[in-house]
């Protein structure tokens, strides 16, 4: 029963098949089994999954349905806030930290019933992408052990892949919730900023967090955006634009569709395995319908040095009270805070210029196409502990090569998706990344939905 | 080329040359990368502090 997706476990439930107790006890079974070697649950609540389990199937048997996310087990990352559970974003610093109520996302997941069993490992203080956290141990990708998860997310990856939960919430400031995503070979979307509320999640940049589910497929992840976006008063830059269905129905199409294929950057310095497969899910789109059309994106790798600095800026400053005793940060993440102390006001404030003016020639892009396919990562899952990469014959910080291809959509704003799309000779996913205009989450779960059901992606995870 | 060691000092920030040195690489790289692009900036080109995705003012 742990092999389903959302739907198919969902109307299992309603057919009586199997009840949300049995459906989580076997949920909490794999994380028993999984967790010693995964290392993905900093936090696992167990009583409290029962409980909720148990409410959930007395609601269904006395006709209360909450949608299809009633009686499904999910977890969270360790930095959204849970009310009574420690919440540690990975780290010393909140180690001890249990917040008196939720974060807006855990609060809208629960009121659609879902059933939550606990709080998963993440990079320190989401600053990072490889999960190997000093403080909670080094999470562990199910594809092969000995491999990064990616991250900061990585818990979260790793669980959704491993089969022990339908659905885990990340969050995503310069690719925390794609590059998990890719490198276990789960689905993962980055809304577009505004669409899921940030109250409630201990934030690392303001303005370029983003809040979002990984999933086993493209309308399970529809399906939890149908459950957490929208318009909260909490958080100063959530959108009033109406929500709307994100769900593809079956047999979507995607025919006239413009997909943009990026003749500059985005296909620089690729993994053979992984240009091989993003390439060939781009081929499957055409014969689907979709049109390619090749196209000059704006400077992405200026856009990258403006987003580094806006979080260094913003990392550093939500930090600074907490800089002591510096033993308690890792040496990756203190090194990063102590960048960010040295980063002129003078800098941030042009970053923000340059964001804005990058955010306008970005926007010209959309008259052309409809969305961007490209690759999530350049890149498979290193092994850990690896700290550069070998691409285009040139060796590449690990950090700098896994966040190349998707921090810049962070300092757009703009939604993206990233869904499994092949596996390396060695085994290990790649992960096909399709960016859309603001607010069009709709069309590209669509795009996702349509490759998804031609035939893109991956078989399950041995684990 | 910034005297980072010195700027790190300026701004209080007292921490082993061992940390330092962990430092100056990276923020040199992207010096390099960023401060290019403030040339190019005009006065009216005002900051994304109240960032939105969509249309002004949303």
């Amino acid at each position: 029963m742990t092999g389903m997706n959302i739907r198919e476990a969902a109307e299992s439930l309603r057919a009586r098949r199997f009840s949300a107790v049995e459906l989580t006890t076997a949920a909490l079974s794999r994380v028993d089994h999984y967790n010693p070697r995964l290392q993905a649950f900093i936090t696992v609540t167990a009583e409290h999954a029962l409980d909720r389990a148990r409410q959930a199937d007395a609601e269904l048997a006395a006709g209360r349905d909450r949608g299809p996310l009633h009686g499904i087990p999910i977890a969270v990352k360790d930095l959204f806030a849970t009310r009574g559970v420690r919440t540690t974003a990975g780290s010393k610093v909140y180690e001890h930290f249990v917040p008196d109520a939720d974060s807006t996302v855990v609060e809208k997941l629960e009121a659609a019933g879902a059933v939550m069993l606990g709080k998963l490992n993440m990079h320190e203080l989401a600053y990072g992408i490889t999960s190997a956290n000093p403080h909670f141990g080094a999470v562990r990708n199910p594809w092969n052990l000995e491999h990064s998860p990616g991250g900061s997310s990585g818990g979260s990856g790793a669980a959704v892949a491993a089969g022990i939960v339908y659905a885990a919430m990340g969050s995503d400031t310069g690719g925390s919730i794609r590059i998990p995503a890719a490198f276990c070979g789960a689905v993962g979307l980055k809304p577009t900023y505004g669409r899921v509320s940030r109250y409630g999640v201990l934030p690392l940049g303001y303005s370029l967090d983003h809040m979002g589910p990984l999933t086993r497929s493209v309308r399970d992840a529809a399906m939890v955006l149908n459950a957490i976006a929208g318009y909260d008063r909490r958080d100063g830059t959530s959108s009033r634009r109406p929500v709307v269905d994100y769900v593809p129905d079956e047999g979507c199409g995607i025919r006239g569709v413009r997909i943009g294929f990026a003749e500059n950057f985005f296909f620089d310095r690729l993994d053979g395995d992984v240009e091989s497969a993003v390439r060939g899910a781009i081929a499957r789109a055409e014969s689907l319908g979709a049109a390619i059309k090749p196209v000059t994106v704006p400077d992405v790798a200026a856009l990258n040095a403006v987003a580094r600095v806006i979080l260094l800026a913003e990392a550093s400053a939500v930090m600074e009270p907490y800089m002591e005793p510096r033993s308690q940060f890792g040496a990756d993440v203190l090194a990063l805070l102590d960048q960010g102390r040295l980063v002129p006001a003078v800098d941030y404030v042009n970053a923000q210029r340059l964001r804005r003016r990058m955010q306008l020639e970005f926007s010209k892009l959309w008259a052309e196409v409809d969305c961007l396919c490209m690759p999530t990562t350049p890149n498979v899952a290193p092994v850990i502990g690896d700290t550069t990469v070998r691409l285009g014959g040139r060796d590449e910080d690990v950090r700098l090569a896994s966040t190349r291809l998707v921090r810049g959509i962070n300092a757009l704003g703009l939604p993206a998706l990233s869904l499994p799309c092949g596996l390396s000779g060695s085994g290990l996913p790649a992960g096909l990344q399709i960016v859309g205009p603001p607010f069009e989450e709709a069309l590209i779960l669509r795009i996702g939905a349509a490759l998804e059901d031609g035939g893109v992606g991956i078989p399950p995870c041995p684990a | 080329m910034k005297d980072w060691k010195s700027i790190a000092k300026a701004n209080g920030l007292v921490v082993s040359d061992r940390d330092l040195d962990r430092i100056v690489a990276p923020l040199e790289a992207l010096e390099e990368a960023f401060r290019p692009l403030v040339k190019g900036l005009k006065a009216e080109h005002e900051p994304a502090t109240a960032f939105c995705a969509g249309e002004e003012g949303e």
